[in-house]
């Protein structure tokens, strides 16, 4: 869950990337004779990444059944049974309908918790400290503590809302209800870690526009909005940019809360492609489906790099 | 002055409890029974116990699952170093971003898609029969976790260590494995140690892989743990303290290495 997509934009985000100042190429003496300690783990990468994504496009365009025997080449033919099955469009409405979702909330909320994290206060690292545990707990130890507060008649969840007066609602269990609630549960995941890639980028913040701003008696919230928020927007993509990689994929916390159900409310195209894959045992459609999400994931993220390098032009 | 602060504290107590609130209310349940997690929620005096954990080793061996998370990770994360270190040290030499784009592809691909071949191939050498097998093919599996992230933290490290010091061994006449090995590593010691940790954190944490491939002998603690939900368990202490165990490694890190972990989940995002 850790691979930053930095690694290439590093190279072709930076403002001015197709200008390099002239600099000379020396040639760095300790550079000679490395090369064949990279060998290894390109070795290794290049098996564990490009051969599962090369055998799987295979997969997506030949007839494996689950006894393990492959009739072949078989051409489109499970793309199209892909798009004729209504399954499907529901799971890429679903995996679209968390990422709005789940992005959007997580996104004005973690600025308003990134702001109050980047405030310099004693204690400020114990709180961050505090804001950092929901995204690297383990998805399944999530899973497990949101089970139990979403439980219909023992949960917490419902315990409170009846101390206050409010029914008790079913969270998982009403179709139309269970996406909000995994929805819900997500954006308490990952809103800190929103918050916390937010918050690194306002204290790198320069003071001298906003200090300009206060001299001219501009209110706080006109600052923040016509100063700040666009000053922060570098920083404001790239964290939504790893949070949409991740969303588009959404598997850990629904496979373990609901399993895609009820009535495939919350079927993510990858628990969906999962579900085919191994309950099933159809590894080709399965397939198919994982290359779909493929290339939902970097049409989206592609997106927002285009975006990304035209505000940094 | 103490207006602003006592905002700010007040904005804190409320974040807190979002976000806290959950964590602190798994670890107080797996230290109270279940009479007491289901029927009186909020109250604070009821009795603590250690029987939940008691229970999930003696009843469902959970020392195994343990041990089993324990080889997979540990195993995962070691290999992680032995081939990420060489190659970070070969990133910053020779100065190439171009090596990220394959891990740009791990980082972007759905797991299942890393599974399903690992399945096919996993049954085609008898993987689910074999123990040795299956550890080998989870520690490979999670290698797709650690590789990536073991470079990507050590890249900066190596970038710190002077390039003068290396070029001065070069008078001696070390050669490019020396100087990694004598100079280079040593100096990037303290890299090597947030590496270890984080992508040991990590793959403990990770979930599908194992999910897919282990059999009965090398469940690690994650994919027992959801076992126990699809046996329709109304333990929720025990669940709590499974979960509390789960979670173990990343509160340890939280409270030890903060700095760092800050790095290992942005990815880099945050400097």
């Amino acid at each position: 869950m850790t691979k930053p997509p930095a690694a290439s934009g590093s190279s072709s985000g930076e403002p001015g990337a197709g200008a390099p100042p002239p600099r000379r190429r020396r040639v760095d003496p300790t550079a000679r004779g490395v090369w064949p300690f990279a060998l290894p783990a390109v070795l290794v990468t290049a098996v564990l990444v490009l051969v599962p994504i090369a055998y799987t496009i295979w997969l997506s365009v030949s007839d494996r059944q689950s006894d393990g025997t492959n009739s072949g080449f078989l051409g489109f033919a499970n793309y199209a049974e892909m798009f004729g099955n209504p399954q499907f469009w529901n799971s890429l409405k679903v995996t679209l309908f968390l990422f709005v979702v789940c992005l959007l909330v997580e996104t004005v909320l973690g600025l308003a918790l990134g702001y109050v994290m980047s405030l310099d206060v004693p204690g400020r690292r114990i709180f961050q400290g505090m804001m950092l545990i929901p995204a690297i707990t383990a998805s399944v130890a999530v899973g497990l503590v949101w089970l139990l507060i979403m439980d219909p008649s023992l949960g917490a969840a419902n315990q409170i809302l009846a101390k206050v007066g409010i029914d008790p609602v079913v969270w998982l269990g009403d179709p139309d209800i269970a996406p909000w609630s995994i929805a819900l549960v997500d954006i308490w995941q990952w809103t800190p870690f929103m918050a916390l890639i937010i918050s690194a980028g306002i204290r790198s913040l320069p003071e001298e526009p906003f200090e300009a701003a206060a001299l001219d008696g501009a209110s706080g919230w006109r600052t923040a909005w016509n100063i700040g928020l666009p000053l922060l927007r570098p920083v404001l993509t790239v964290a939504m940019l790893l949070r949409t990689v991740d969303l588009v994929r959404f598997f850990d916390t629904i496979y373990i809360m609901t399993q895609g159900g009820p009535v495939n409310s919350t079927n993510t195209l990858n628990v969906y492609g999962y579900h085919a894959g191994f309950v099933d045992n159809e590894p080709s459609y399965a397939a198919t489906l994982q290359i779909a999400l493929l290339v939902l994931v970097i049409v989206i993220a592609g997106v927002f790099t285009w975006f990304r390098q035209r505000a940094a032009r | 002055m103490t207006k602003r602060l006592s905002g700010v504290y007040a904005a804190y107590l409320v974040f807190a409890v979002i976000f806290f609130g959950p964590v602190l209310f798994m670890l107080w349940s797996s230290l109270r029974n279940n009479v007491d997690i289901t029927g009186s929620l909020f109250n604070l005096a009821s009795p603590l116990t250690l029987d939940n954990f008691t229970n999930l080793f003696e009843r469902f061996e959970f020392g195994r699952y343990i041990a089993n998370s324990l080889i997979v990770a540990g195993g995962s994360t070691i290999l992680g170093l032995v081939l990420g270190a060489p190659a970070a040290y070969v990133i910053v030499r020779r100065k190439l971003a171009t090596l990220g784009f394959v891990t740009l592809l791990a980082r972007m691909a759905p797991g299942v898609l890393f599974v399903l071949p690992l399945f096919v191939l996993s049954i085609r050498i008898g993987g689910p029969d074999s123990v040795a097998l299956n550890y080998t093919l989870l520690i490979v599996a999670h290698l797709i976790i650690t590789l990536p992230l073991c470079i990507w933290l050590l890249v900066p490290f190596f970038e710190e260590i002077p390039i003068s010091i290396e070029e001065s061994t070069l008078i001696d006449g070390a050669n490019a494995w020396q100087r990694f090995r004598r100079i280079a590593l040593p100096l990037a010691l303290p890299g090597l140690s947030v590496a270890l940790t984080l992508s040991f954190v990590f793959s403990w944490n990770y979930f599908l892989f194992a999910l897919a491939l282990a059999n009965e002998r090398t469940l690690p603690l994650t994919v027992i743990a959801f076992n126990f939900i699809g046996q329709g368990s109304n333990d929720f202490g025990g669940l709590m303290a499974a979960s509390t165990l789960i979670s173990a490694p990343a509160l340890l890190l939280t409270i030890f290495a903060q700095r760092w972990l800050v790095r290992g989940i942005t990815g880099g995002a945050v400097k």
